[in-house]
Order: C-alpha cells, then sequence, then structure tokens
C-alpha cells in the first residue's frame, strides 16, 4: 500500500467539503475518483498534496504519517500533482519548464554556476519527459505559446518531471476538444502503467478507460467504489452522479 | 512583475560598449569626469543588485540603501578602528552584506509584493535612523579618513587607478550575475517569478532560493557602499536613505528590469541628468520626472527594450 487516507474531513466555514473519507491505494494501482462538480474532489488533491490542510483524519504515505508535511516535503517524497487549470512557467519555453522541474528531483535547484541548460543528465532528462507527454516538435516554444490541449500535455509532464511515486491527475482533459483528449489519453494510459496514479475526471469513458478502481464522491461523501464494471451498474451512482450528467 | 527578454548576445554587447566607454572616459577625462565615472560604477553595481533581485527573483526593495550603509560603515569601522587592509575591508564587507542579507532575507521573502516593498522600507528606514543616532557609527556626520586600497604597487587614491578597479570589479560582477542567471537557481528564480506556487509542489525550496538570491543581492550592494566609502572618503547615514534605494529601482526602470547591462546603462543615464543637467538648469527634476513616466508607459522594458526593437529592426531590414 502506498498510500491511506484515514477519515479525511475538510470544511470551508459552514461548508463540509469532505467528510470522514477514507481511501487506501496499492503501489502500480490507477485509481478514479469521480463527482459532480464541487464534490470536494480538487480539494481532496490539495490535502493529499499538502496545499491544504485536512481538519481531521490522516494521510499515511509510505507507512509515515505525512499530516505536518508541507507541499515541497510531501513533493519531495514523491507526491506530484497535475492541475486542473494549468500551471506552469508562461514565458519559458517547453524545454525550460522541464528542465526546472527535473531541476528539483535532481537537487541542483540551489546551484550557482555552471547554465542549466548545460547540465547534460537534466537535458536527457527533459527529452525523455517531452518525448513521454509527446512534446518533442515543441520543446523550443514558448509554453503560453502553445495551443491549450500541448499546454495541458506540459501540465502533466511537469507533474512527472518530478520523479513521482505517485501521480495526482486533476481532470487531465478538462477542457480539451475530442482528438486532443484522445491524445491524452493514450498518454495518461502509459503513464498509469508506470506510476501510481489516482485521477480525477468527468469523461466516463475516460475513467472507465484507465482505472481499475473507481471512488464516486458526492457532497462530500464516498459514496461508492468499485471496478468500472460495479460503477456502470450501480444504481446509486447512475442517480446521484451519471443520470445528472446526461 | 516581467522582466525583460532574454537575450544574452545583446547583453554582453551592450555591457562591452559600456566598458568600452568608461575606459575612454577615464583615458581622456580629468579629475572630474574620473570621479564622476567612478560613482557612476558604483551606483551601477547598486542598479545591478536590485536588477538581480526585481529582474530574476521578483523581488522589489526599496530598502536596498541598507545594504549600501552596511558595507560603507562597515569598511570604515574595519579601516578606522582595526586597521585592516582597505581591499580586505570590501571582501569582508561583502561577506558581511551576505550574510545579513541571507538572514534578513530569510525572515522576509514570505512576504510577496506590497507587502516585501514595506518591509523593506521600514528596514532601510530602521537603519538609517539608528546610524543617524548611533554614536559610535559618528552619528548625522557619520566617519571619515577612509582610504582607498594600495593592490600591486598601485596606489588607487590616484583617481585614473581607482576608476580602473572599479571597472573590474564590474566586469567581475557582470560576470558572476550573468551565470547565476543561466544557473539552475536564476531559472528557479525565474520560475518563481512566473509562478512560485508550482515550484512549490515540484518540491523547490521557495524560500531558500529567494533568501539566497536577497544574500547575493545584499552582498552585491554592501561591497558598492564600501567602494563609494572610499571613493569619497567618509561616510554618512545619507548612503542609506530610502530615496537612495528609490533612485537604485528607477535606474533599472530606466534601463530595463531584469536585463543586467540595462541596468548599467540606467545608472549612467539617470546620474548623469541628476548631476550635469541640475547644474544647468533647475527644472531637472521635472526632465527627470517626465522621462520616467514616459519610460513606465511607452518602454515597458526600459532603454534595453528600445536597443532590443533597434536590434532586431536591423535583422529584419539587413
Ligand atoms: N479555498 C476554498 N475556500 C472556500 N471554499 C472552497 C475552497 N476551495 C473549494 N471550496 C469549495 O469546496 C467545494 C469543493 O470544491 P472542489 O474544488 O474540491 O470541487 P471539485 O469536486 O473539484 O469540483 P469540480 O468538478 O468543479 O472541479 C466547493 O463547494 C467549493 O466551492
Ligand atoms: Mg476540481
Amino acid at each position: 500500500m502506498i498510500i491511506s487516507l484515514q477519515n479525511i474531513s475538510k470544511s470551508f466555514g459552514a461548508n463540509n467539503v469532505l467528510k470522514n473519507i477514507s481511501i487506501a491505494i496499492d503501489k502500480k494501482e490507477c485509481v478514479g475518483i469521480i463527482g459532480p462538480n464541487g464534490a470536494g474532489k480538487s480539494t481532496l488533491f490539495k490535502i493529499i498534496s499538502g496545499s491544504l490542510f485536512q481538519d481531521g483524519g490522516s494521510i499515511i504515505f509510505n507507512d509515515a504519517n505525512i499530516d505536518k508535511l508541507s507541499i515541497e516535503k510531501r513533493s519531495r517524497l514523491g507526491i506530484s500533482q497535475s492541475f486542473q487549470s494549468n500551471s506552469l512557467f508562461n514565458e519559458m519555453t517547453v524545454k525550460e519548464n522541464i528542465m526546472v522541474a527535473c531541476s528539483q528531483s535532481f537537487k541542483v535547484g540551489w546551484e550557482l554556476f555552471k547554465s542549466l541548460d548545460k547540465r547534460t543528465n537534466i537535458i536527457t532528462k527533459s527529452y525523455e519527459i517531452a518525448e513521454e507527454v509527446g512534446l518533442t516538435e515543441y520543446l523550443d516554444f514558448r509554453s503560453d505559446n502553445l495551443s491549450y490541449g500541448l499546454q495541458r500535455q506540459l501540465e502533466v509532464g511537469l507533474a512527472i518531471a518530478n520523479n513521482p511515486s505517485l501521480l495526482l491527475l486533476d481532470e487531465p482533459t478538462a477542457g480539451m476538444s475530442n482528438e486532443e483528449t484522445k491524445n491524452i489519453v493514450k498518454m495518461v494510459k502509459k503513464l498509469s502503467t508506470y506510476y501510481t496514479t489516482i485521477i480525477v475526471e468527468h469523461d466516463m469513458d475516460v475513467i472507465y478507460s484507465l482505472a481499475k478502481k473507481i471512488y464516486v464522491l458526492d457532497s462530500g461523501d464516498l459514496i461508492f467504489d468499485g471496478t468500472p464494471n460495479e460503477v456502470k451498474n450501480s444504481k446509486l451512482v447512475q442517480e446521484r452522479y451519471i443520470g445528472i450528467k446526461q | 512583475m516581467n522582466a525583460v527578454q532574454y537575450d544574452k548576445k545583446l547583453r554582453l554587447q551592450l555591457f562591452i560598449i559600456l566598458c568600452c566607454s568608461a575606459i575612454f572616459v577615464n583615458i581622456f577625462g580629468d579629475y572630474f569626469t574620473r570621479f564622476l565615472l567612478s560613482e557612476i560604477i558604483i551606483l551601477s553595481l547598486f542598479a545591478m543588485s536590485l536588477d538581480f533581485l526585481a529582474g530574476r527573483g521578483g523581488m522589489i526593495s526599496l530598502g536596498h540603501a541598507m545594504f549600501l550603509g552596511i558595507g560603507a560603515y562597515s569598511t570604515a569601522i574595519l579601516f578606522i578602528n582595526f586597521n585592516i587592509d582597505p581591499f580586505l575591508c570590501s571582501l569582508l564587507a561583502v561577506v558581511i552584506g551576505l550574510i545579513i542579507g541571507y538572514l534578513i532575507g530569510f525572515i522576509i521573502v514570505k512576504t510577496d509584493g506590497i507587502f516585501f516593498i514595506m518591509i523593506t522600507l521600514a528596514l532601510g528606514e530602521m537603519f538609517h535612523s539608528w546610524a543617524y543616532t548611533n554614536d559610535f557609527l559618528g552619528g548625522s556626520d557619520g566617519i571619515s579618513g577612509i582610504l582607498r586600497p594600495k593592490l600591486l604597487g598601485m596606489d588607487l587614491n590616484e583617481p585614473l587607478f581607482f576608476s580602473y578597479y572599479l571597472l573590474i570589479l564590474l566586469i567581475l560582477v557582470y560576470a558572476f550575475l550573468a551565470a547565476v542567471t543561466d544557473s539552475p537557481l536564476g531559472r528557479n528564480l525565474d520560475a518563481i517569478r512566473q509562478n512560485s506556487g508550482r515550484v512549490l509542489s515540484l518540491g523547490g525550496s521557495v524560500k531558500l532560493y529567494k533568501s539566497a538570491s536577497f544574500g547575493i543581492s545584499a552582498a552585491i550592494a554592501s561591497l558598492a557602499g564600501s567602494l563609494y566609502a572610499q571613493l569619497n572618503g567618509f561616510v554618512s547615514p545619507e548612503i542609506s536613505h530610502w530615496t537612495v534605494s528609490g533612485e537604485g529601482l528607477i535606474m533599472i526602470i530606466v534601463g530595463g528590469i531584469g536585463s543586467l547591462s540595462g541596468a548599467i546603462l540606467g545608472a549612467v543615464v539617470v546620474h548623469i541628468i541628476q548631476h550635469e543637467f541640475s547644474k544647468l538648469v533647475d527644472w531637472w527634476m521635472l526632465l527627470m520626472g517626465g522621462g520616467f513616466i514616459l519610460v513606465v508607459l511607452f518602454l515597458k522594458e526600459g532603454l534595453w527594450g528600445l536597443i532590443l526593437k533597434f536590434k532586431n529592426y536591423i535583422i529584419e531590414n539587413k
């Protein structure tokens, strides 16, 4: 087991966004989280990655309690996430974006002299990552000049540049066209074979094709969990979530 | 806070032109032009320290003249009270600036934007009024009797030599900052300026990177302060007044924030306007203020941006 969330709860004022959520995930598993808008999915991700702290419950990562750890410490332990809305370095090229991300996992971020773009180990790694997320042709494009779909791919690229042992993907296909979605699904499918992945997604086809196990959140409650088939056949989920969507 | 476009070649070309002009002025100048040149080089060092901080890490310090003060006073005290060699005094001033800058940075880099500006302003003013009232630092009179180094058999109290000495230091600092700009730290500072949250979530120590850059910047400002004390032979609290920091910021805005050699150009232009025009016309403040407003409104990347446009224009029309 790589991570276990135990009775996580979180409220914003009177709004109980997460209520007693417990989830355990095994190494190399690909897990999906679904739920209507405002169900608390992104909040759950923020709590796992450390940008928010839970009000109650605890998080065990690789057998250690990480409740008190800051976002950057958790990141160094291998928890890495891609965000629901792009969070890139806009004035930098694709290559520079990835190299800056890699400089953290190579632990050279504070070094003063040798130029970042003369470090062959980081360059090699950056090319690998660009390849992984299908951006090889765009290495020298400034990231704010990329199409939205390609920016989404870079968003995932930054997350994997960090050598994650747990990859959190918050709606990687958000706002993408069908064609772009196909690309990214192919990409994520491949990534989920080497990384333990948790993916939040509204597109049910995507989630069915990627996740072995799906958790369904609704207004902060974990209302169901099961295999894609079980979710498809669950009346409850149909009523509470998928029914609404269609 | 946006920094100017990155053009390493142009940055170096501009720097070389500026250095050549300095050598020219130094050879053919008289006592007064050499003194003016020395002042400009020292202000360029100060402007570069601000440029590095603002252009890379996105931090605007309105209290940086404090580090000029720290450098100048520590040089004065080390020389007068401890009889330490003037060159060594400057080196020690760099180290003192680095340490104090890093420690202060460590505490204040948590804040952002206007809060950061206000905290640096407050710290600077605290230092200024402390120096003003402190007897050991000579109060409002300051400390006089500071001499320049003798190096390799050359007495730098001779203006010609001192200007060259300053120019060599300027080249060293430029080379250092250019290297840091391209280094992982420099690129991480760029990343922090653009999106600090993402650097954190990638596991980067935003606080460490920012306080390191604050320390580096403070060390360079402190060097400038030390040299300024040696240039004038004395130091007074005025050196650390917040308006000095403000003038430094005007220099880098005029030059183009983040361009390094633009900061030097900004120091040249602003100081010459301030110094020479103030002798000629008594409405020079108006000239300066008006010019500054024009730059802010129409030249987002300052004079650097203008030069860059000119270069691109030439390339396109070749
Ligand atoms: N920082 C915050 N302060 C106050 N309320 C918040 C904050 N962040 C989220 N919320 C609220 O928490 C609830 C859950 O938000 P969250 O972003 O986790 O939903 P989500 O499941 O990711 O939805 P979506 O599918 O739209 O992305 C929402 O009602 C939202 O308004
Ligand atoms: Mg969300």
